[in-house]
């Protein structure tokens, strides 16, 4: 072939569409498997804690309202959470899932990736909780 | 060459981008033009994995290991299940092991072709490392659409896989097989005939079969000089037993052997997943393994896309291993480059040192720290049992 074995494939391309995706202008749909951010349901939670026995980089705290009632209150790292979804493999209840839509995550804030995931009055609780001076945050492991 | 002083002229590259992205720092005595003399200092990107995998539990361990290497992912987390998975005395079922193996040859496509690009832009042949890396996004999306993530599959838990393939996705990857076969073919074309390219590769970094043996290389780096190494070949693991791959073999031991290695490798790949589609057994995807690990210790052996993968594994009985070594392919490679550079140009080491597809985080397992006082490095085998012995002690 000599040299420029590839002119043919340069001329060609010339003349088609950039490979690239125009990204912020046009959204690439992301397949249904797509591991972002993690959702959680707090209506199914056992508050077995499997999930953050397993998660290898401490994304997780699960914090107890009311142990018996079960009202739990998930606080995420989205910084921490390296996207292995072992957590939603560790759930038996299916109440954890890893979003295929949510995974523009990017912030230069760093409060937007501490995630509060629960029934608002139990996380009103909380922050009320946190706010008085002296008070201890209910246990978490 | 020396000058007046009777000193030699040593070209140091690196650590900063030593040709390529990654830290390492390469030492070339030169005579003019030519190269009389390398060394290699590596160590830049020693992250205490192996430390840090005692601390944590078989399951965190996984995702960890994955880490090692940015692509190739998912050996590192096949070879550390299976190694486990050995401990514990199970075996994952059968479609598991399938589809282990489904994700490994797609990661190894993945990587030869980004191999490919890498070595064509040290070659200074930006067009066919665009055009490469164009087409490598097709099994990126597939691997993507497989298990969620472009990079780290995590497809692998102890004792199966997580992720199911379905009909459609099966259909996707046939598609995505047919069009990167195509490519191949034509990259194959280019990469043989332009002369150019050719120029720069054919004749260059010669290394015989007894040379490849005796510096101890791996991977297409040393079937390319002929010697019959490929764990997938000689020992068989997971779903290789039924899947068997045919060895690809080299005989001119040059850096165009390598690459005729490792595209034809690309073919052998789209033949064995095709395979795999068409028979994948019917089988749960895991089998349960408890969180304690028998007492033990094994050694796990895979072919990862740039050669052998070894994994130590010690377990004391508990949820943690006890010890976890992991030696990486390239570093078996690096002896190569140091010696086959010897009366090369120069000009030729970028393409020598891509030539063995190094990963240099990879392999980066150990730091060792140079004391001024200290002169003597070399360590007996009574020194090292010693060490052994105090250390565990």
């Amino acid at each position: 072939m000599g040299i420029g074995a590839l002119l043919g494939d340069v001329v060609r391309s010339l003349f088609s569409k950039p490979a690239t995706e125009q990204y912020p202008f046009v959204r690439y749909a992301a397949p249904d498997r797509l591991r972002g951010k993690l959702v959680y349901d707090p209506e199914k939670c056992s508050g077995c804690q499997l999930c953050i026995k397993d998660c290898p980089s401490n994304a997780i705290e699960l914090l107890v309202v009311d142990k018996k009632a079960k009202k739990f209150v998930m606080r995420y790292h989205a910084d921490r959470c390296v996207y292995c979804a072992q957590c939603v493999d560790n759930c038996r209840f299916e109440c954890l899932n890893m979003s295929n839509e949510q995974w523009e995550l990017a912030s230069t804030d760093k409060a937007a990736f501490e995630v509060m995931y629960g029934k608002d009055e139990d996380i009103e609780y909380l922050l009320q909780r946190a706010a008085q001076p002296g008070a201890d945050e209910p246990p978490c492991e | 060459m020396t000058n007046s002083s009777g000193e030699k002229f040593v070209v140091p590259i690196g650590p900063q981008h030593p040709a390529l992205k990654e830290p390492g720092q390469f030492q070339f005595t030169v005579d003019g033009e030519i190269v009389t003399g390398a060394s290699i200092r590596l160590g830049f990107v020693h992250r205490g994995i192996e430390k840090a995998c005692e601390s944590r539990n078989y399951t965190q361990d996984l995702y960890l290991l994955e880490r090692v290497c940015g692509i190739c992912s998912h050996v590192h987390a096949t070879a550390f299940a299976l190694g486990v998975e050995k401990l514990a005395g199970v075996e994952a079922p059968p479609r598991a092991e399938a589809i282990r193996v489904l994700g490994g040859e797609l990661e190894r496509i993945h990587s030869h072709l980004l191999w490919l690009g890498v070595a064509a832009h040290e070659g200074g042949f930006d067009t066919l490392f665009m055009y490469t890396w164009r087409d490598r996004e097709v099994v990126m999306d597939l691997l993507e659409s497989i298990s969620g993530s472009r990079v780290h599959y995590s497809l692998n838990v102890i004792g199966g896989v997580k992720y199911d393939i379905t009909d459609k996705m099966a259909d996707e990857i046939r598609r995505g097989m047919d069009f990167l076969e195509e490519r191949t073919h034509y990259y194959m074309k280019v990469v043989t005939t332009d002369d150019t390219f050719v120029g720069r590769t054919r004749g260059v970094g010669i290394m015989t079969k007894e040379h490849a043996e005796r510096l101890g290389a791996v991977g297409p780096t040393a079937r390319a000089s002929g010697v019959e190494r490929d764990i997938r070949f000689n020992a068989p693991y997971s779903a290789y037993k039924e899947f068997p791959i045919n060895m690809i073999m080299d005989t001119t031991g040059d850096l165009e052997a390598r690459f005729i290695v490792r595209i034809k490798e690309l073919f052998e790949c789209y033949r064995l997943i095709r395979e795999i589609l068409d028979n994948l057994p019917e089988s749960d995807l895991t089998v349960k393994v408890k969180r304690r690990i028998p007492a033990g210790e094994v050694i796990s052996r895979v072919e990862a896309p740039r050669g052998e993968l070894l994994y130590y594994i010690q377990s004391d009985g508990s949820d943690m291993p006890a010890r976890v070594k992991a030696r990486t392919p390239s570093l078996c490679n690096w002896a190569t480059i140091s010696d086959v550079a010897i009366g090369h140009k120069l000009a030729d080491m970028p393409m020598l040192l891509v030539g063995i597809d190094p990963c240099f985080s990879c392999n980066d397992r150990l730091v060792q720290v140079n004391r001024p006082n200290q002169t003597d490095l070399n360590w007996s085998w009574d020194d090292l049992r010693r060490y052994g012995i105090e250390y565990y002690r």
